[in-house]
C-alpha cells in the first residue's frame, strides 16, 4: 500500500484500541463470572504474570530459572508475617523490597556461573528458604503458620493481578526497544560479542533477573490474602517453578505474548490431574514436563511439524526411561533454543491468511 | 607522535604452552602497526590480551596514559579499545543493524539515545557499503559482508585503538583493494590500527612499522621493507613451508 494519507485507524491506533478493549473486558470479568470462574481467572492471571516475568529473564538469557517459587514464596510469606504489624499495601512494598534484594544477591552469586549450577541453585534456593522458615517458625516464633484475614477479596486480587499483568507486558514491550533489551539479546547469542560492544554482562543479567523476580514476588504478595492460612510449605511450593517453565515452553518463547498462551491449557490440565489423581499429581506433572522438554524442544509448532515426519520412523526407546531424565537435565543446563510454541503455530496460520505481512524474524 | 596504546612485557601461558612471551608494543594515533608471524605464533593471543578478552599472566597495558591492565573487556571498550575477531563473531539471530546498534548504545563517550542509535548504525553500515544489507542476519550475508559488519560493530563503539585480526584475509584481489582502502581511511581519521595479517602486499602498502612474532616472542620490529628482508623472519616463515 502506498496511499498518500494514512487510513484513519492506523495500525498502532488499532492495536492500542483492541488492547485497551481487551483489558477493559478482562477487568469486567469478576462481575460476569461465577465464584468458580473468578477463582479460575485469579489462577490464570497469577500464572500469566509469573510466566511472562519468567520469560523476561529466561527468554533473552536462555537460562532456565527454577527460582520462581522462591520469589513467589518470599512475596506471599512476607505479607503473611507482617500483616498484623502494618497495612496491607505496606506489606506489599516490603515484600517487593525483600524480593528485589534477594534476587540481587542471588543474581550476583550465581549468574556468573551458568549452566547446571544455576538450575540447581534456583531449585535449591526455594527449598532452602522453605526449610529455613519452617525452622524459624517452629523454634523462634512457635507458630505453625500465619493467618491472613484482610478485606481483600478475590475480585480485588484479580484486578490487582490484571494491573500487574499490564505492567509486565508493558515492561517486556519497552525492553524490546531499549538499550538493556538489545544488550540482553546479544548476551543470549554470544557473550563475547556482548562484552566487545561494551556491555557489562553480569550487570545486565542481574538487572533483568531482579526485574523478573520483582514481578514474581509481587504476584506471591497479592495471592497471600487469597488463602486464610499460610505456612512455609504452602508458600514455597516447588511445583510453581516447574509449572511456569512448562507454560512458557508450551506457549512459545519467541514472542512476548507467547508464554501467555501456555497458561490456560496447563492450568486446566493441572486442575484435572489434581482432582482426578491428587496423589500422583507431582509425578504426572513431572512427566508432562519431561515430555515437553524431551519431545517438544521447539514447542507445539515443532510437534506438529515433526509429528508428520516421525510417523514414518520407528520410535527410539532403547535407553528406557532414564534417557529422557538424563537428557532433560542436560538440556536444562544448556542455553535453551527458544521454542515457537502455540504463538508460533498462530503466526504460521496468520502468514497463510495474510501473506503480505512479513514476520520480522 | 606520542604512543596512544603501550603494552609492556605481556605474557600468557596456556598450561605449559607459552603463547605470548614478554611482548611489548606501542601504537600512535593514525599509525598502522603490522603484526605478522607464522600460525600459532601468538598474534591472536596478544590481541586478546590487549582487548581484555584474556587476562595476561604478566605485563602492563596503558591506554592514553591510564593503566588498563586490570580492566575487564567491556570497560576497555569504553576506554576506546576495540577489535575484530579472526573468526567472525556476529550474533546469529540479530540483524546487522541491531548488532551495530548495540555497539553505538554501549560504546565509549556520550550516551546515544536509543532512537538515534539506529541512524548512527545505519550511517556506519553505509560507510562500509552495507546499507542495503542492514536488516540481514549472519546467514544472509557473504563472508566479506560479515567481516564488514564486524568492523562496523567495532567502529560503532568509537574506538581510537582498533585491533584487526586477519581482517583482510580471504578477500579476492578486487576486494583486497577495497579492504585496504578501508583500513587506510581508519588510520587517516586518526585511529591507531594494529593489523594482524598474512597478506604481505597489504602489510607493505599500509604499515609504517611491522612487528614479527615467532613462538610467542617478538623477533623483529621496524619498517616493513627492512623487516621483511630480515633473515630470521624469512626463516620463521619459510621454515614452516620448506621443512
Ligand atoms: N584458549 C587457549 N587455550 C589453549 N591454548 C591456546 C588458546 N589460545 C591459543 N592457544 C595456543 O596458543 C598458541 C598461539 O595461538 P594464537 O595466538 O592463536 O596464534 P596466531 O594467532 O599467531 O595464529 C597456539 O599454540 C594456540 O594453540
Ligand atoms: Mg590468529
Amino acid at each position: 500500500m502506498v496511499g498518500e494519507d494514512k487510513p484513519f485507524p492506523t495500525r498502532a491506533a488499532l492495536a492500542i484500541g483492541s488492547l485497551v478493549t481487551l483489558v477493559v473486558l478482562l477487568a469486567a470479568l469478576p462481575w460476569l463470572l461465577s465464584d468458580y470462574g473468578l477463582s479460575f481467572m485469579v489462577s490464570v492471571m497469577s500464572y500469566l504474570v509469573l510466566t511472562v516475568a519468567w520469560a523476561l529473564f529466561s527468554g533473552p538469557t536462555r537460562l532456565v530459572s527454577l527460582a520462581t517459587s522462591a520469589f513467589f514464596g518470599v512475596g506471599m510469606y512476607t505479607v503473611a508475617m507482617l500483616i498484623k504489624l502494618m497495612p496491607l499495601y505496606a506489606t506489599f512494598a516490603v515484600a517487593l523490597g525483600v524480593g528485589a534484594l534477594l534476587a540481587g544477591v542471588v543474581g550476583v552469586l550465581t549468574l556468573r556461573i551458568a549452566g547446571m549450577f544455576f538450575v540447581i541453585f534456583g531449585f535449591g534456593l526455594s527449598e532452602m528458604i522453605r526449610q529455613l522458615m519452617v525452622w524459624w517458625e517452629i523454634n523462634k516464633t512457635h507458630t505453625m503458620g500465619r493467618y491472613v484475614f484482610v478485606p481483600f477479596d478475590a475480585t480485588l486480587i484479580y484486578e490487582h493481578l490484571l494491573g500487574l499483568a499490564v505492567i509486565v507486558f508493558f515492561v517486556g514491550w519497552q525492553l524490546r526497544r531499549a538499550r538493556l533489551g538489545l544488550a540482553l539479546m546479544v548476551i543470549g547469542e554470544d557473550e563475547t560479542v556482548a562484552r566487545q560492544v561494551g556491555v557489562n554482562v553480569p550487570f545486565a543479567k542481574v538487572a533483568i533477573f531482579v526485574v523478573s523476580a520483582m514481578f514474581m514476588t509481587m504476584t506471591g504478595a497479592l495471592m497471600a490474602p487469597r488463602y486464610g492460612f499460610i505456612n512455609p510449605n504452602f508458600a514455597f511450593n516447588p511445583l510453581v517453578s516447574f509449572q511456569v517453565v512448562i507454560m512458557a515452553f508450551l506457549g512459545g518463547l519467541q514472542r512476548l505474548w507467547g508464554p501467555a498462551l501456555g497458561v490456560i491449557p496447563l492450568i486446566i490440565l493441572s486442575e484435572l490431574l489434581q482432582t482426578e489423581f491428587p496423589f500422583w499429581f507431582s509425578v504426572l506433572l513431572g512427566i508432562v514436563f519431561m515430555v515437553i522438554v524431551y519431545f517438544l524442544p521447539r514447542g507445539v509448532t515443532g510437534l506438529i511439524e515433526d509429528g508428520w515426519k516421525a510417523l514414518g520412523r520407528p520410535l527410539e526407546l532403547q535407553r528406557g526411561l532414564t534417557g529422557p531424565l538424563v537428557d532433560a537435565w542436560g538440556w536444562m543446563s544448556r542455553p535453551i533454543i527458544l521454542p515457537r510454541g502455540i504463538a508460533g503455530a498462530i503466526e504460521d496460520v496468520w502468514v497463510k491468511i495474510a501473506p503480505q505481512t512479513k514476520g520480522r524474524r | 607522535m606520542a604512543a596512544l596504546l603501550e603494552a609492556e612485557g605481556l605474557s600468557k601461558a596456556f598450561g605449559g604452552l607459552v603463547a605470548v612471551n614478554g611482548v611489548s608494543l606501542s601504537v600512535s594515533p593514525g599509525e598502522v602497526l603490522g603484526l605478522i608471524g607464522p600460525n600459532g605464533s601468538g598474534k591472536t593471543t596478544l590481541l586478546n590480551l590487549i582487548a581484555g578478552t584474556t587476562r595476561p599472566d604478566a605485563g602492563a597495558i596503558r591506554m592514553d596514559g591510564e593503566d588498563v591492565t586490570r580492566l575487564p573487556n567491556h570497560l576497555r571498550v569504553r576506554r576506546r579499545i576495540n577489535r575484530t575477531f579472526q573468526l567472525v563473531r556476529m550474533p546469529a539471530n540479530l540483524s546487522a543493524i541491531e548488532t551495530v546498534m548495540a555497539g553505538v548504545l554501549y560504546g565509549a563517550g556520550e550516551r546515544v539515545p536509543f532512537k538515534e542509535a539506529g541512524y548512527v548504525a545505519a550511517g556506519l553500515l553505509g560507510e562500509l557499503n552495507l546499507l542495503l544489507k542492514a536488516d540481514r542476519r549472519l546467514d544472509q550475508l557473504t563472508y566479506i559482508e560479515q567481516k564488514r559488519v564486524e568492523l562496523a560493530r567495532a567502529l560503532a563503539t568509537r574506538p581510537s585503538v582498533l585491533l584487526l585480526d586477519e581482517w583482510l584475509s580471504g578477500l579476492g584481489a578486487s576486494e583486497l583493494d577495497g579492504g585496504m582502502s578501508v583500513v587506510w581511511s581508519l588510520a587517516a581519521r586518526g585511529i591507531a590500527v594494529v593489523l594482524v595479517e598474512h597478506v604481505m602486499t597489504a602489510v607493505r602498502a599500509l604499515c609504517g612499522r611491522v612487528m614479527v612474532m615467532n613462538a610467542g616472542a617478538k623477533i623483529a620490529e621496524g619498517p616493513p621493507e627492512e623487516v621483511l628482508r630480515n633473515a630470521e623472519v624469512i626463516r620463521a616463515y619459510l621454515g614452516d613451508e620448506d621443512a
